[in-house]
């Protein structure tokens, strides 16, 4: 077996300005110490409040849904893994990623919702908020375009962008980005 | 009447009831997983004071950055609150932020636009 070459690695994550990554199963305590990590990270980093705050916000909203989806679904830990990114772009814009298997159904469903979501400005994106606050817990369909991917969308710079992979057993890979 | 204090966690605020004085106290971060535990116990606290009597009850809060499933509980309270203004009950919110983060005036302010009982967003100096 051929060691991992850890110095190419290095150079991968810095050269796209990768400042925290994550692939393996989540628990409810390792989404907390890594978003303190990476609080710790942007403050270091210099970050405006705000813009930390909101990079907070969507890692955050990002990784419970993961854990939400999973758990209704009633899957294994390895199954539940999650891989999520937060680096920075050429603009100097914070960006925070992440991806997870899903059924492919499903997964259908939401790219459609989040291309629908890409429509809408920032006060259609507040009504819609809204909206989907005001809904019943039981009303939520837990596969669409929920309250925490219209609160990543409302604190996104720019459109989320979604995209599937063909993965095994009918299921994809969901990969999700937003620009902080 | 029974208070309620729970110490805060990383992702839990700090919480305390003042039956007496009729105040609630709440204080930090909030992002559990799952809110509805935690909050509920709020808000039933909130419903026994309500129909206790007609004395004042006020929403003293520090609280910083929410979760969605925070926000849509204390959305419930916010409710349970502008139910008790409309019966002319005594209800009011204090909602204090530190002025370099403008997110949580955000926050709040988007709370106060669905409510009509006294709600104010007071800037303090210091954290």
């Amino acid at each position: 077996m051929s060691m991992i070459d850890l110095f190419a690695m290095r150079d991968t994550f810095n050269r796209q300005q990768i400042m925290l990554c994550f692939n393996g199963p989540i628990s409810r305590s390792l989404i907390e110490e890594i978003g303190n990590a990476l609080r710790n990270y942007l403050a270091a980093d210099h970050a405006h409040p705000s813009a930390a705050m909101d990079v907070f916000a969507v890692y955050i909203e990002m990784t419970q849904n993961i854990r939400h989806y999973t758990r209704d679904r009633g899957w294994s830990e390895q199954d539940s893994s999650a891989t999520v990114v937060v680096s920075r772009d050429d603009n100097g814009h914070y960006v925070v990623s992440s991806g997870n298997l899903i059924e492919a159904a499903d997964g259908e469903v939401l790219v459609s919702s989040i291309e629908a979501l890409g429509q809408l400005d920032k006060v259609q994106l507040k009504a819609a908020y809204k909206e989907q606050l005001r809904r019943p817990r039981d009303a939520e369909v837990s596969s669409g375009a929920g309250l925490g991917l219209i609160d990543i969308a409302r604190k996104s710079s720019e459109p989320l962008k979604a995209v599937l992979q063909p993965a095994d057993n009918g299921k994809a890979f969901f990969s999700l980005r937003a620009v902080i | 009447m029974t208070d309620i204090t729970i110490a805060g966690t990383q992702s839990t605020p700090d919480i305390r009831t003042e039956w007496s004085t009729g105040r609630l106290f709440m204080q930090g971060d909030s992002y559990p997983e799952n809110s509805y535990e935690l909050f509920n116990q709020i808000f039933e606290w909130i419903e026994r004071f309500l129909a206790d009597g007609g004395r004042p009850l006020s929403l003293e809060l520090n609280l910083l950055y929410l979760n969605t499933s925070s926000i849509k509980a204390m959305m419930d309270i916010f409710d349970l609150l502008e139910a008790a203004h409309q019966e002319h009950k005594p209800v009011a919110v204090n909602w204090y932020y530190d002025q370099r983060n403008e997110r949580v005036a955000e926050l709040a302010e988007e709370f106060k636009e669905d409510c009509s009982f006294p709600f104010e967003i007071i800037p303090s100096p210091q954290a």
